[in-house]
């Protein structure tokens, strides 16, 4: 893919609506490569799909959703009900993993994926499926929306007053530990605030405890003298350090950075001049992130090779590629267990910092656990995922017969077909030379072929390229 | 294992990344008599440095505790462990009583508390902090960490990051010649394949790990061939060693003493493994700390006895150094919720037969606080400087940027 050198990037051409060109037409390659990132992957049938709607329109449809949200959030909400009752926080992670394999708006679930790693909050600590699956909600509702009104809100949202100590911090006694996260980790950065900051800001957020189910604010306990937070001086509560911290020049810069690197690439840090634009604009439209990524997915930039295959796939990216691809109908809990191995156990970020991501998705250990966990999911032995997830029934369902048909289905499928022509060749010559190598003698002939386009299947995903997102 | 079959698998594993960076001829052996120091003094090349970061902030105060000095009971009218409680070191000092088994350490002589260590300008955010210890940079954006650089001085000595699931490589280990491999168990660090047949195995496996040969192209895909690639040889060869091992004495049944326990049989392989890094935690006890904080010591203590022991048994007392750090301590006074907010100061813990026994440096005093915080005396690269000079025989000044006088840690 083409595109301007990396240190000279217009940052006017960067973000102006990409279209088509001789340079960069609208290919597989790119209905991939949105469907990665402003949703889970796609089916073979959704890429063909794609390819045919154009840019514009497969975006819209990603950014508002497919029909049926409400009856299948509806659906989902009456499962929940469960999980908070009995406290069940292994059918939560399923739970979430079902909605993001399902929803009609996998761009949403993507979006609340982010701002749980952005407020990484752990069951570990918190130990309330019922709470952990109220900042899901809350996090979802505002995925789309005003940065503002989420950060406002999670002030009082009760996991966050477990898992940073709010429900402890009293006046007299305020204790610092969501204060200083807010500014380190959820608004501003590091190096943007002081430790007095912090203490002050400490102070402000004393008062809200936990009764029964619900965050409730006690005057009694709340210091409202005044406090001093990043030069403003008065009486503040939380809502104005809230305010006070988003009216810092460093906080649209910061999330914006944030969300660069979660669509546009993890390989090179932007400069602050190729933000500025979306800084501002993030800015002045009062943190208005749906419309910031909105801007990001169109742009010239995301369609470039600034922007393709510049990520490690997250563990969950991988293993929804994999299952969407495969049109698999599997158990979303084994699915969610699994992905502890992998590194990223959804609710249970490592720490309040979340993921780190990128290359440390990646080590001996996970890239073992990833190939196997491929040869899983596509061999139909493995007791947890069965017969659900198969390679060879989705060749039937297509029509791919020959070899040739065979190894491109399944390198388009899961890689639009962009991999050297030799690791092709040699996909081609395994599929061709498997034929004649011996089959146990209890197989039948249907058997035989079955297992090769497994195999083959299992094959593509453990291609290096694979691993990219 | 004889001698042959050790340098058999020493040679079998040069080359594939876990010995050395290979430049055809196994590091070790192109390496002069002369410049091997003599086995019996601390620097030899058989040393072993085993890392425990303790993640979070260890509360440095409640772990080593001043019993005696009537501002610790105003400062922590709730924590405070009584005389009674702790496990005294001497009159003034003792251990939490969840260290029981570093107790028994120090008896044996082969613990060493290292006190007050930190750094100027204490940072409080965990990351940041974090960073400044793994990488032992006060600079930001620091790529390569202080292990990392030792073992580009260690050529030929294979590393690992013993993990748990959800936990990343360390930043202390970026750097190294050799992508260091992070392994949960042996059993799971092997590649599976379905195959009609073991030559079908075979084709496959040829298939992924020639797809995983690098020929140098763009950034992210040659990042992931290198670590495949690394990573299939690595496996392979482990399959080969370690089955049936059989501890000395018994571990407990924990994720630290089960890593430890890794460390042990991948020592008593003789593959000449030179460096071990591990993560316990989480050590972050704003609120209702005392039953968090003392099963994480007990944890700790338990499994680094056992491990210690075990190693003792086996014939490597001498050998083996274990050396624990927190990105900080914490606050001297108590907060209002049972815990205790970001400190600073905090003290190190050293094992092995070589360590100077009992506690090196005073308390930080607690009257005289830095923002409520312990004052540091020792900065940590001190301890560090002493660790890569005398026990890794690697140069210290090279590694930290400056020469740093060594803390007190090993017998003279």
């Amino acid at each position: 893919m083409a595109g301007a050198g990396v240190k000279n990037l217009d940052p006017l051409w960067a973000w102006q609506p990409y279209r088509p060109s001789t340079e960069a037409p609208w290919n597989l390659p790119r209905v991939g490569h949105l469907y990665r990132r402003a949703a889970f992957g796609a089916t073979y049938a959704e890429l063909q799909a794609g390819l045919k709607a154009g840019p514009e329109a497969l975006l819209d449809q990603l950014l508002k959703g497919g029909p049926g949200l409400a009856e299948f959030d509806a659906q989902m909400a009456s499962l929940a009900q469960s999980i908070a009752r009995y406290n069940d926080a292994t059918h939560l992670r399923a739970w979430w993993l079902a909605r993001m394999l399902h929803s009609p708006h996998p761009l949403q679930e993507k979006i609340t994926l982010f701002w749980h790693n952005h407020f990484a909050t752990s069951y570990a600590k918190v130990q309330s499926a019922r709470f952990m699956l109220g900042q899901y909600e809350l996090l979802r509702r505002h995925a789309l929306g005003r940065f503002s009104e989420l950060l406002r809100a999670m002030s009082s949202d009760p996991a966050m007053l477990i898992w940073l100590d709010g429900r402890d911090s009293k006046k007299g006694n305020p204790n610092e530990n969501y204060a200083r996260e807010l500014m380190e980790l959820f608004s501003l950065g590091i190096g943007h605030y002081t430790e007095k900051d912090v203490r002050e800001a400490a102070r402000a957020f004393t008062g809200w405890e936990i009764q029964g189910t619900k965050a409730v604010f006690n005057a009694q306990q709340h210091d409202d003298g005044v406090k001093t937070v990043l030069g403003q001086t008065g009486n503040w509560n939380a809502d104005d350090i809230v305010r006070i911290c988003l009216e810092q020049k460093s906080a649209a810069p910061f999330l914006v950075a944030k969300l660069y690197r979660f669509f546009i690439s993890e390989t090179a840090a932007p400069s602050p001049e190729l933000l500025a634009p979306l800084a501002q604009q993030f800015r002045n439209s009062d943190y208005d992130f749906g419309a910031l990524v909105k801007t990001m997915l169109a742009s010239n930039l995301f369609f470039s090779s600034h922007a393709y295959r510049t990520r490690i796939k997250s563990p969950v990216d991988f293993v929804l590629n994999i299952v969407r691809g495969l049109e698999g109908a599997i158990d979303a809990t084994a699915l969610a267990q699994s992905l502890e191995q992998l590194g990223q156990n959804l609710f249970s970020p490592p720490s309040v910092k979340g993921w780190d991501g990128g290359k440390s998705w990646l080590n001996g250990q996970t890239l073992l656990f990833r190939q196997n966990l491929a040869l899983a999911l596509t061999s139909t032995e493995d007791a947890r995922f069965g017969r659900r997830c198969d390679p060879a029934a989705l060749a039937r369902k297509y029509h791919k017969e020959t070899d040739a048909e065979l190894v491109d289905f399944f390198l388009h499928l899961f890689l639009q077909g962009d991999v050297a022509a030799q690791t092709r060749m040699r996909l081609l010559h395994y599929q061709q030379q498997a034929h004649k190598l011996p089959a146990p003698v209890y197989w039948t002939q249907q058997d035989s072929a079955d297992q090769r386009v497994r195999s083959l299947c299992h094959l593509v995903l453990t291609l290096p390229e694979f691993q990219l997102d | 294992m004889t001698a042959n079959r050790r340098d058999f698998l020493k040679a079998s594993l040069a080359g594939v990344g876990l010995i050395g960076a290979g430049s055809g001829a196994p590091l070790f052996l192109s390496r002069t008599a002369a410049a091997v120091p003599a086995a019996d003094k601390a620097g030899a090349k058989d040393t072993i440095l085993v890392v425990i970061e303790l993640t979070g902030g260890n509360d440095g105060l409640n772990t080593v505790v001043p019993f005696n000095d009537p501002e610790y009971a105003k400062l922590r009218p709730t924590l405070r462990q009584t005389p009674a409680q702790v496990k005294k070191i001497n009159d003034q000092l003792g251990l939490h009583p969840s260290l029981a088994g570093f107790a028994e350490l120090l008896q044996d002589n082969v613990l060493c508390i290292v006190q007050g260590v930190g750094y100027p300008n204490p940072n409080q955010s965990h990351f940041r902090s974090m960073d400044i210890w793994q990488t032992a940079s006060l600079n930001e954006n620091v790529s390569e960490g202080w292990l990392g650089k030792a073992l580009k001085g260690l050529p030929g000595a294979p590393s690992f990051h013993l993990k748990s699931n959800n936990e990343a490589s360390p930043l202390a280990l970026e750097g190294a010649p050799v992508r260091v491999p992070s392994i949960a168990t042996l059993e799971e660090f092997q590649l599976q394949l379905a195959a009609a047949s073991g030559a079908d195995k075979k084709e496959q496996r040829d298939i992924i790990e020639s797809a995983a040969r690098s020929n140098g192209g763009p950034g992210l895909l040659d990042f992931v061939q290198r670590t495949a690639s690394n990573t299939y040889a690595s496996s392979r060869r482990l399959q080969e060693i370690g089955k049936n091992y059989q501890p000395q004495t018994p571990y407990p049944n924990t994720p630290l003493g089960g890593r430890l326990k890794l460390a042990a049989q991948l020592i008593d392989a003789g593959l000449g493994a030179r460096l071990f890094y591990v993560a316990h935690g989480n050590f972050d006890t704003h609120a209702t700390q005392a039953p968090t904080h003392a099963n994480l010591l007990a944890q700790l203590s338990q499994a680094v006895t056992a491990f210690f022991k075990d190693i003792a048994a086996r014939g490597h007392r001498d050998r083996v150094l274990v050396m624990t750090f927190s990105e900080f301590g914490r606050r001297a006074k108590e907060n209002g919720s049972r815990g205790t907010d970001h400190g600073s100061a905090a003290p190190m813990f050293l094992i092995g037969g070589k360590v100077k026994p009992g506690p090196v440096g005073e308390h930080p005093s607690l009257t005289q606080l830095e923002f409520g915080n312990l004052k540091h005396h020792t900065d940590f690269r001190q301890v560090y400087a002493a660790i890569l000079d005398r026990w890794l025989g690697v140069s210290s000044k090279d590694i930290l940027g400056a020469e740093f006088s060594h803390a007190a840690i090993f017998k003279s």
